[in-house]
């Protein structure tokens, strides 16, 4: 208890002279949980690398690391097994053509206690402490698992494997990138549970995160980074509670919160938004989904997605489709946008129906409807610069010269807050709130009716979300189009939406005002997204 | 959809591409100038004797009649018979097969693990001086043809040296019993597929042993040998199955240069000898037997990338 497990002293790693972590120290004992808290970039994995004995290509390190008593440098791991990595994304961990249960015996072989005895032993030793990995990291312990290949996994699935591999391997200290990014709020619970679990038993937990609820909920330490510079650090409820510093400060303030915005909202929305105005009272009725019904895959793989989904929305009005993943929430968005085509169904706009296909709609059809993918980067040629890729709508869809578009591209970029010098950049040098911020422009300079975004803010760290939200609340004042946003994080909701409809299993389950159903939540799915039912409130806070 | 019911519809489909094959293969050969029934007449031909040749040989009938016997006798598996020497055209085939299959066994299976190996070899030396080699002669080997090879290694080591017989001539089709004389056109055939498959597995591997999941598994503590042969191998060698396929294909095709050249009666050389005499049935017979292990070949090839990539959803 006594001796810490990690001591990091005065780390410092430099790429092309660039500073990714400046003078941290940082001592974590069994059973405690770390947690290293901070925007994008500020240093957080390169921390935790630093911890397997790992660094960035091109970097130099100096300091002093010691996990376990031995002292770890690029290049001199820690003993093999000690410490557990559970990277941000596990997927890219998971060798595609192994079996989950296969890796996990070998894992095990690998690290058998004691000298092989017969092999039936070791056979029996190996399968107990798979088991008992498999049982630690919460996966189910039937046969059918072990079976599986990685992309027969859920993303949270994909987790707990990689967490499973590393417990065989018995580790003392578990590293954890961002666990809970781009979940559901029940699904964050869960690996919250899971992460106390560990530490329970004694495993000391460095957890790398920008989610303050789950630092709240888990840390005994925080450590606040900046540009990888520790700028407060200390108790976890003092630091997120009386942050002394006015980065820290900042970090929590833009923590969106359900509870304080949900009454902000019924403030000024209270008057004007009628209770259940489903039917869009007769007033402007921008967006109308009708019956849609919606399929993927073909044949006898052929699976409904979607079943008789109906939606309204006012012009000006912001509706969000809520519900965890696999509800159908983007399907029904690629359906209004025409990306996938529906099996039946309508959808009209200022009521004129739309072509189900993409390829069937006019440009003015093209135009009234755009679409913000979650994943910013995806959605751009790495090769072209920015402003080019963003001119190109106006040139499309309103046939516009290319100086005008240029020009008129420029005007939509500085009014989400991006300069000439952003513009002229390929989206490679762009940050993933910069190049949110860029796409957004995108669809804006197509002067759309309606606006769809989907999960635009998750995977970006606090700060930024709450640029993207500012940006959003803002344009809806001034543009008055529809504002369609797709997201699984209430707090977003909360901030933005007048009309909330709650999907689960491609069925529309629970649909109201904002302001009601946040605050009286009927259904046990939205009260599960809230993080109502199975849980008081504050349970996940006060631990 | 599983992989049985995927092989089916493969199955399904190669009988259809057969068909189409066959039919296009008879109506070419029909095409081709010459006939068979004035090659045969010998020199100087008496025009009755060619009339009567051609009535025995049923030639004088129309094209549809003989085309649709053909066809009908392919679904009993009757090829026909030779019209030069009246044999089966299925006794031709398996004349032909018995070499071409050996040269093709032995070829598959000194390739597959030498390429590998090669391959293997050089990722994980990348840069080094034994990836550098294998590279410079897999190239250089890789420029030269088949026959200007296979000519300089019989003027070598055929005539000049006297270490290996220069030809098959005298073997006959019982290439086994003599294995010295297989030497020279193993070495011939392995030269070029050896260099596009090392070549492949090396690209594949170098990737293989970059990536997240083979980094993660050396954390795991897993030894450097299992993580490269249990983790990252399986993930090069997939890439390398369609170009073995490939060369599976070319190998039973009979490779007609190397056949010629060692004088190996094989599926090439009685291809060659069936056109020359204007032997139409084994010429159909041979083609039709070609496009069956094409097909089949590249069957295999594809259960065998499912297997090792489970991610790829089968396509068609």
């Amino acid at each position: 208890m006594t001796e810490p497990v990690v001591r990091v002293d005065d780390l410092v790693t430099e790429v092309g002279g660039r500073r990714l972590v400046d003078g941290l120290s940082l001592e974590l004992r069994a059973g405690q949980v770390l947690a290293l808290v901070g925007a994008s970039g500020s240093g957080k994995t390169t921390t935790g690398l630093a911890v397997l004995g790992e660094a960035p290509a091109g970097a130099t390190v100096s300091g002093r690391v010691v996990v376990d008593g031995v002292e770890v440098a690029p290049g001199r791991p820690p003993r093999p097994g000690a410490v557990a990595y559970v990277p941000q994304h596990p997927a890219a961990v998971l060798n595609p053509v192994r079996r989950v249960g296969g890796v996990l015996r070998e894992v095990a072989e690998r690290h058998l206690p004691g000298p092989s005895r017969s092999r039936r032993i070791r056979r029996t030793t190996v399968s107990a402490l798979v088991t008992d990995a498999v049982r630690r990291a919460r996966l189910p312990t039937g046969p059918e698992l072990p079976r599986r290949y990685p992309h027969q996994l859920s993303g949270g699935q994909q987790q707990r494997v990689v967490l499973a591999q590393a417990l065989v391997a018995n580790p003392v200290v578990l590293v954890a990138d961002e666990p809970t990014t781009g979940q559901d709020a029940v699904t964050r619970a869960e690996v919250v549970d899971e992460l106390r679990a560990l530490a329970a038993e004694g495993i000391a937990v460095l957890l790398l995160s920008h989610d303050l609820d789950v630092v709240r909920a888990l840390a005994h330490h925080v450590i606040v980074l900046r540009a990888g510079r520790p700028v407060e650090s200390g108790v976890a409820a003092r630091v997120l509670s009386r942050p002394a510093h006015e980065y820290t400060r900042a970090l929590v303030a833009a923590q969106p919160h359900v509870a304080t915005v949900i009454t902000d909202r019924a403030a000024d929305t209270g008057a004007s938004v009628g209770a259940e105005s489903d039917d869009g009272a007769g007033n402007a009725e921008r967006l109308r989904v009708d019956s849609l019904v919606a399929h993927h895959g073909s044949g006898r793989r052929r699976s409904a997605v979607l079943h008789e989904v109906d939606l309204t929305a006012a012009a000006g009005e912001c509706v969000a489709i809520v519900g965890r993943s696999g509800s159908g929430k983007t399907t029904l968005a690629r359906c209004v946008t025409g990306l996938h085509a529906a099996t039946s169904g309508t959808v009209t706009v200022d009521g004129a129906v739309l072509a189900p296909s993409l390829r069937r709609r006019s440009r003015d059809d093209l135009a009234a409807v755009q679409y913000v993918f979650q994943d910013a980067r995806g959605s751009f040629d790495h090769h072209r610069r920015v402003l080019d890729q963003i001119s190109r709508t106006a040139v499309r869809l309103h046939g516009a010269s290319p100086e005008e578009a240029a020009d008129a591209a420029m005007a939509t970029l500085r009014r989400v807050g991006l300069d000439e010098e952003h513009a002229r950049r390929v989206p490679h040098g762009l940050s993933g709130g910069e190049l949110q911020r860029a796409a957004l422009a995108r669809a804006l300079l197509a002067r759309p009716r309606v606006l769809l975004c989907d999960e635009i803010t998750s995977g970006l760290d606090t700060l930024t979300q709450h640029g993207i939200l500012d940006l959003l609340a803002a344009l809806r004042a001034e543009s008055a189009g529809t504002l369609v946003l797709i997201s699984h994080d209430m707090g977003v909701v909360a901030r933005l939406a007048d009309h909330v409809v709650v999907l689960d299993a491609g069925r529309v389950v629970e649909r109201g005002p904002a302001a009601r159903v946040l605050a009286e939540p009927a259904h046990p799915v939205t009260r599960a997204l809230l993080g109502v039912p199975e849980r008081e409130p504050d349970e996940l806070i006060a631990r | 959809m599983s992989l049985g019911h995927y092989a089916l519809r493969r199955l399904l489909v190669g009988v259809l591409q057969v068909l189409v094959v066959a039919c296009a293969v008879f109506l070419l050969t029909e095409a081709l100038p010459g006939d068979a029934a004035v090659a045969l007449a010998g020199d100087n031909p008496d025009p009755a004797r060619i009339e009567q040749i051609r009535r025995v040989m049923r030639l004088d009938l129309p094209l549809a009649e003989r085309f649709w016997d053909w066809l009908a006798g392919l679904f009993r598996m009757d090829l026909g018979v030779s019209l030069v020497s009246q044999r089966p055209v299925a006794a031709f085939l398996a004349d032909g097969l018995a070499p071409t299959l050996v040269l093709a066994t032995l070829t598959l299976l000194v390739l597959v693990p030498l390429a590998v190996l090669l391959g293997v070899v050089a990722a994980v030396r990348e840069g080094g001086p034994l990836d550098r080699a294998v590279t410079t002669v897999s190239v250089a080997l890789h420029a030269i043809p088949e026959f200007a090879m296979a000519i300089v290694l019989v003027a070598v080591f055929g005539v000049r040296l006297r270490w290996l017989p220069p030809t098959a001539v005298g073997v006959g089709g019982d290439l086994l019993r003599h294995p010295a004389v297989l030497v020279l056109p193993l070495v011939v055939l392995l030269a070029r597929p050896i260099c596009s498959i090392s070549r492949l597995v090396r690209a594949g591997m170098i990737e293989a042993l970059d990536s997240d999941y083979v980094r993660h598994a050396r954390r795991l503590g897993l030894s450097t040998g299992r993580v490269r042969l249990r983790h990252a191998l399986p993930n090069a060698v997939a890439a390398a199955v369609p170009q073995l396929a490939h060369t599976t294909d070319w190998l039973l095709g009979g490779v007609i240069v190397v056949e010629a050249v060692f004088v190996i009666p094989g599926l090439g050389t009685a291809l060659v000898d069936a056109v020359a005499a204007r032997d139409l049935p084994v010429v159909q017979g041979l083609a039709v037997f070609f496009a069956v292990t094409t097909v089949l070949v590249n069957l295999v090839a594809d259960v065998v990338g499912f297997r090792l990539s489970p991610r790829t959803e089968v396509v068609r």
